[in-house]
């Protein structure tokens, strides 16, 4: 039984960071309507900026959040306003095939200039745990976990609570209505999708805490956030907490009970998205 | 009723048909089947190698062009790619090599039916995650089989296409490359055409045009996926060795659609002209800058798609209405 509750806390402690990205992810899809395939690669650069700032500065990775999420922001919007804002009113391949280009750009801009090695950022806390009764939680993932949670409590704060968030709700429901009754549409854009990927850097600064950094580690992150974004419904802002939850908490569930479950639980993972979508589909949601 | 349908389906045919729209196409084959030929020089083995790997990239976009015509943006090309692959290592352990291409191939074709049949009610972005998710599964269902089975993450090892003569081989992947073009022009030039066109057009109207939405649909899907898995056993009896992670990678699927795009979608030409830049460019980039050579290539498809957004064709066809190859 203590073996059951411990995967069900690894899975939701897993989860946290799944929502980070996905979160993201559903910002940019949801309020600007942009598939951004690149999603990953902004994640690549917060996990660098932390590894970049631990190592040759000194400084703890978790106090350069706030720098990685202000300056992949800045990244963001820059890259809304010189390329993703010329491509809104294009066919939605063309949309995708900007994003690939940006991902395969940023990501070999990462491997010419850092070389394709993992860095791994060391800290204090890294061979920490903290044991409640029975189960064990390792301290980097319990202060990623909490770090993951405060930010999407912040984020869901602004979306519910100030006019901003009002009107990137609203532009994800009808963005025409939104520009009738006085939205600056193009400014929500902007801030959305900037948004987006500082949620990336910062879910990429844990990443690099959790795991390592290097150039493609962004993509398996990605994948999972657009199965998540998928499984809540594009454009569902709120639904990709829950989402999250159950991905990391089925996916934990196959890593300890199916033998040789690490290999399996990508397969489950995605056989869960399929299953969603075709259930969906049939039940005339699309 | 019957009489205005034949009238116009010879009207929308005639525009079409002209004999002159082939002229490049032939020219790019006949260059093809030259190029073993010239006077190559010390690195002539380098750049058949080249060419011939140009050929399965052109095989692979235009097989997916073909699909994408009927509306369906697939991301799980890589699967039938691999499928293709696969099929090929294990079937030619059975059967010679003539009988084991296009059993795999068949058998990609028929489990790309599946995935049709589970798909056909998504659209867009949700469509392109399933098939991306498919892809998935079928990699790690591969990677997870006992290693007696399918080399489990280790991989193959693949006995060579016609005993390693690379001409050969190249002759051999020209020849599909032949045969996905043909069979794209076949599509283009029949009632396909029009039918493939109106699914992607809106599908609520190509029913009550009295399309048969699945029965198309899926035979686009069979037809792509068979082409596809031509080029993962072209592939694989080249490189001698498959393994999972890089044979289903998603740069597989993401190739032929860039591919496409950058070369004009929807066209014969296209694709096949775009796999030829884009490789070559990818090349020469390669010998200039070692590591993460394909920064430019992500800018030369960031800008394609800012100023280019009809593709290498739109350069030729400013102004000119449809009739494309």
């Amino acid at each position: 039984m203590d073996l059951f509750f411990q995967t069900l806390l690894n899975g939701l402690l897993q989860s946290g960071i799944y929502a980070l990205v996905a979160s993201g992810l559903a910002l940019a899809v949801g309020v600007v309507g942009i598939v951004n395939f690149a999603h990953g690669e902004f994640l690549m650069i917060g996990a660098f900026l932390a590894w970049g700032l631990s190592t040759y500065l000194g400084v703890d990775p978790l106090l350069s959040l706030p720098l990685a999420a202000a300056s992949v922001f800045a990244v963001g919007a820059l890259t809304y306003r010189v390329s993703i804002r010329h491509v809104l009113l294009a066919p939605e391949l063309n949309q995708m095939l900007l994003t690939f280009g940006l991902g395969i750009l940023l990501q070999n801009l990462a491997l010419m200039l850092l070389g394709g090695n993992t860095r791994t950022v060391t800290t204090t806390y890294q061979g920490s745990s903290i044991s409640l009764g029975e189960l064990s939680v390792g301290g980097p993932k319990l202060i990623a976990f909490g770090f993951a949670v405060a930010i999407l409590a912040g984020l869901y704060a602004v979306l519910y609570r100030t006019t901003l968030g009002r009107q990137m709700r609203a532009v994800a429901q009808n963005r025409r209505g939104s520009q009738l009754i006085g939205i600056n549409v193009d400014r929500v854009y902007l801030i959305a999708f900037g948004v987006s990927c500082g949620l990336a850097a910062v879910a990429g600064v844990l990443v690099a805490v959790l795991l390592f950094a290097s150039p493609t580690v962004g993509l398996v992150f990605a994948l999972k956030a657009f199965a998540i974004i998928v499984m809540a419904g594009l454009g569902n802002l709120t639904g990709v907490l829950w989402a999250s939850v159950v991905l990391g908490v089925s996916e934990a569930l196959v890593q300890t009970y199916v033998p040789g479950g690490g290999g399996w639980s990508d397969a489950v993972f995605f056989l869960l998205i399929f299953a969603t979508l075709v259930f969906r589909s049939f039940r005339g949601a699309r | 009723m019957s009489r205005v349908i034949e009238a116009t389906r010879t009207v929308s045919r005639r525009p079409d048909f002209t004999g002159r729209a082939f002229v490049p196409l032939a020219l790019f084959f006949l260059l093809a089947l030259a190029f073993p030929f010239l006077p190559l020089g010390a690195r002539a083995e380098y750049l058949l190698q080249i060419a011939f790997f140009t050929v399965v990239a052109g095989v692979l976009a235009l097989s997916w062009d073909i699909l994408a015509r009927s509306g369906q943006v697939s991301l799980a090309h890589a699967a039938f790619y691999g499928l293709g692959a696969y099929g090929f290592a294990l079937l030619s352990k059975a059967v010679p090599w003539f009988l084991a291409m296009p059993l795999a191939a068949l058998i990609a074709g028929l489990v790309s039916l599946i995935l049709g049949a589970v798909t056909m009610r998504l659209s867009g972005m949700y469509f392109a995650i399933a098939t991306l998710a498919f892809t998935e599964v079928v990699r790690t269902v591969i990677q997870n089989l006992p290693e007696s089975v399918a080399g489990g993450a280790n991989g193959l090892l693949v006995p060579a296409l016609l005993g390693g003569n690379a001409r050969a081989q190249y002759f051999l992947a020209l020849a599909v490359l032949l045969l996905t073009a043909l069979v794209s022009l076949a599509v283009r030039f029949t009632r396909l055409h029009h039918a493939f066109a109106a699914i992607r057009q809106g599908e609520e109207t190509a029913r009550v045009l009295g399309v048969s939405i699945v029965r198309y649909k899926l035979l686009a899907f069979f037809i792509s996926s068979f082409l596809a898995a031509l080029g993962g056993v072209l592939f694989a009896g080249k490189t001698f060795f498959i393994n999972p992670l890089e044979t289903f990678s998603l740069a597989n699927s993401i190739a032929p659609l860039t591919t496409s795009i950058f070369g004009g979608l929807y066209t014969t030409l296209g694709p096949i002209l775009g796999a030829t830049v884009l490789r070559v460019a990818e090349e020469i980039l390669h010998n200039y800058i070692k590591n993460g050579y394909l920064v430019v290539y992500g800018l030369v498809l960031m800008l394609s798609i800012l100023w280019l957004p009809r593709g290498l064709m739109g350069l030729f066809r400013k102004g000119k209405r449809g009739g494309e190859l």
